[in-house]
């Protein structure tokens, strides 16, 4: 199969195959790299990416670090005139690379937070702050509250394989390596 | 389902033959199936005439790929055989089998009942920018009367509003000009101002036309134009031929050679101080002048209602509505102009710009706003620009940001050579977001995508080179007249190649950018052709109609309230 119709083929279950299918369609005009907050700080350059997948580079894409500098802002995908759904493009590509073994390890670092705290992002002080500011109870009513979901969630990571996807090492409730 | 049938399969747009066995076996006894590949053809036809003759074929079915164009190709079988085939439009994805068959439940039998109608000979022309003005000049001059209604309150349209035209660089005024002021003079044109079309019904050879006449307040035939009710005139506004750059009065002239060349009042913004009445020598001015309806009788129709210009609003990350730095293409051109607000001196906050930055395809290319079409225009109008400030700022920088350069009209290329050769810039690449620096400057982001490299070019002044979109109420006006609109939102034409200028209503036809986006040197072609197909019915004076040729009247107008210039910004 060619790499632009796997990754129509796996976006669409969940996103709907008209949505990916938006790939085949981009003019190169460059309106997403342009403005693209990552892309002026960082290597990622969005535009070459879908390029690269529409000239089926597999490998080149999934093995590419830029892969992961995108923040999922969603600003190229609100402006592209020809309506290419970039940023669930760039998810896509992102499942397809972390089944191939290439997650970044920032994101199995963010993965690995999920299976710890039930948070990608757990709660830190300033954020305890902030909800006290707004009113809110200090601890929000979520794993951090509620210990026995987080059982639930670590079941899941489980049975869905997540913990081999990212390879999470149980004795050490950490990353391998 | 028990009259005896001929089904004709043409197939040379459908690629290839299909299963005649299986749809004779669904059809009475007696019937015929046959796999034809030229059935537009003369002597296929005579072939088709001869079966429904010996074989007496009751109704007859011609499946093809293109039937809205051939309905007329069969007339010579109507004549013939005393009925008309059923055609049936079919495409290469559909089932073929199953479309005729589902067809032939619902047959009803044309019968060829067109009757000739004497042709009145005279054409409305509904707009009057350039094309509206070469088309009756056309027509006029071949010795037909023509009504030109425009809803301003002067002709001359958008190229009224331009500096100068590409690729020549020839003044828009120099050249515009004469064919305003012939438009004005030609004896067999009848030029209606401020003026509506809001009624139309008939049909070709005979539409009946009610033109809603807005008050000028101001006696056309009187008024000299000498201007001292405008010099006299204390409420100020901003001026919409000027797109807001530049004052007018409540009483005014849009500009030096508007024609007619008569001021008219506003009376939003008129404060009835009625100076204006006071100074008028020719005692012009009419402040009892209401609103009249006008009808009258044309042979043919031409719709030539132009564009509106891209509002650069709904692009809101490219700052137009924000920054006073950031300014659209028309707003340049009168920047431009010698006859413009400014006299033709370009400053921008007090200092003439030195680093210019064009960002092409606002509005157009652009499915995010609903405008997936190229404008045509833009590439070459940017182009154009450069010149045109560097001949009043000659140490101007110019860089046009691009996503693909289209210089496909006579003398495009050259000109985007010449203009290289000067030393603007094309950048490859569609500007993302305008914001403004620091220092006050304005900061564009954009992909240098042949570098594959995000840039941050810095410009005192930012183009928005903005598309072409139809009028807003296009929709209105293809009701009225029966018209259909394409996905485009522009006027749909017969058929994009071979019936360009012609609508699906006989007698009603159109030209310029009412059909789509195109420059002035393809407007004004089609506008000749159009003028020459509108005048073939009124030159062999009689036309033949069916029912499906009569205009259902619309009792919806598209008028407008006054003020009517309001418009012209788009």
């Amino acid at each position: 199969m060619e790499f632009v119709d796997e990754i129509i083929e796996t976006g669409g279950p969940i996103l709907g195959s008209e949505h990916m299918e938006t790939l085949r369609v981009c003019m190169q005009c460059g309106k997403c790299t342009g403005g693209c907050p990552s892309g002026r700080l960082t290597a990622i350059r969005t535009r070459k990416m879908i390029l690269s997948a529409l000239l089926n580079m597999r490998d080149e894409v999934l093995s590419s670090d830029e892969l992961w500098l995108c923040t999922t802002c969603y600003t190229c995908y609100e402006r592209c005139p020809r309506n290419v759904k970039v940023t669930d493009i760039t998810r896509t590509i992102r499942n397809i690379a972390g089944r191939e073994g290439y997650l970044a390890k920032s994101h199995r670092m963010a993965a690995s937070y999920v299976i710890k705290t039930g948070h990608g992002v757990p709660i830190n002080d300033a954020v305890k702050e902030s909800r006290k500011k707004l009113g809110l109870s200090e601890i929000p009513p979520t794993t951090h509250a509620y210990k026995d979901a987080l059982k639930g969630i670590q079941t899941l990571a489980k049975k869905t394989k997540f913990d081999e996807l990212i390879d999470f090492d149980w004795e050490t409730m950490n990353l391998k390596e | 389902m028990d009259k005896k049938t001929g089904v004709y399969i043409c197939h040379c747009g459908l690629g290839g033959s299909t299963e005649t066995e299986e749809i004779l076996k669904k059809l009475p006894k007696g019937s015929i199936v046959k796999d034809s590949q030229y059935l537009c053809d003369i002597t296929e036809q005579e072939l088709l005439i001869k079966d429904i003759n010996e074989k007496d074929l009751e109704q007859v079915v011609v499946a093809c790929f293109a039937s809205d164009v051939h309905r007329s190709i069969f007339k010579k079988v109507g004549d013939e055989v005393g009925f008309l085939p059923n055609l049936i439009k079919i495409e290469e994805s559909d089932d073929v089998v199953e479309k005729i068959i589902a067809a032939l439940d619902d047959l009803k039998p044309i019968k060829p009942e067109e009757t000739e109608v004497d042709v009145n000979p005279s054409v409305l022309v509904i707009g009057a920018g350039i094309v509206g003005e070469q088309a009756s000049l056309d027509i006029g001059d071949a010795g037909y009367k023509v009504y030109l209604v425009e809803r301003r309150p002067n002709i001359g349209g958008h190229m009224a509003q331009l500096d100068k035209t590409f690729p020549t660089l020839d003044c828009a005024s120099c050249i515009g000009t004469p064919k305003m002021v012939a438009t004005g003079q030609h004896p067999n044109i009848e030029l209606l101002t401020c003026s509506e079309v809001i009624e139309v019904s008939g049909h070709a050879g005979e539409f009946k036309v009610k033109v809603l006449r807005h008050p000028r307040y101001v006696d056309e035939n009187e008024c000299t134009g000498c201007g001292i009710c405008v010099d006299n005139c204390p409420a100020v506004v901003a001026s919409e031929f000027n797109l807001g750059v530049g004052p007018r009065k409540a009483i005014y002239i849009p500009f030096a050679q508007a024609i007619p060349l008569a001021a008219i009042r506003d009376p939003e913004h008129c404060l009835s101080c009625r100076m204006c009445e006071y100074v008028c020598d020719k005692k012009a001015i009419r402040f009892d002048q209401e609103e009249e309806i006008i009808e009258f009788e044309v042979g043919s129709i031409l719709v030539t209602t132009g564009f509106e210009l891209f509002n650069c609003d709904l692009r809101p990350e490219l700052g137009y509505d924000k920054y006073d730095r950031v300014i659209n293409a028309l707003e340049l051109e009168r920047l431009c102009a010698p006859t413009g607000p400014t006299a033709g001196e370009i400053l921008i906050h007090g200092k003439p710009p030195k680093n210019i930055v064009f960002v092409q395809c606002v509005g157009s290319r652009d499915k995010n706003v609903g405008n997936e079409y190229c404008s045509r225009v833009c590439c070459m109008y940017a182009t154009k620009q450069c010149n045109l400030v560097r001949e009043k700022v000659p140490d101007a920088k110019f860089t046009i940001c691009y996503t693909d350069i289209r210089a496909f009209g006579k003398g495009h290329e050259e000109f985007y050579n010449r203009m290289q050769d000067e030393g603007v810039i094309y950048l490859r690449g569609i500007v993302s977001e305008v914001y403004r620096g620091e220092n006050g400057m304005m900061k564009v982001r954009v992909e240098n995508t042949l570098m594959v490299e995000p840039v941050e070019l810095e410009a005192d002044l930012v183009v928005l080179s903005a598309g072409l979109v139809a009028p807003a109420d296009t929709p209105q006006l293809a009701n009225m007249l029966n018209l259909d609109v394409g996905d485009d939102k522009f006027l749909a034409e017969a058929h994009v190649n071979i019936r360009p200028m012609e609508t699906r209503v006989k007698g009603i036809y159109m030209a310029g950018c009412a059909q789509g986006p195109k420059d002035i040197s393809d407007s004004v072609a089609q506008t000749s052709g159009a003028a020459a197909k509108a005048t073939i019915p009124i030159s062999f004076g009689k036309v033949k109609i069916g029912p499906e040729d009569e205009v259902k009247v619309v009792k919806e107008t598209t008028a407008t309230a006054a003020p009517i210039e309001k418009e012209v910004t788009g």
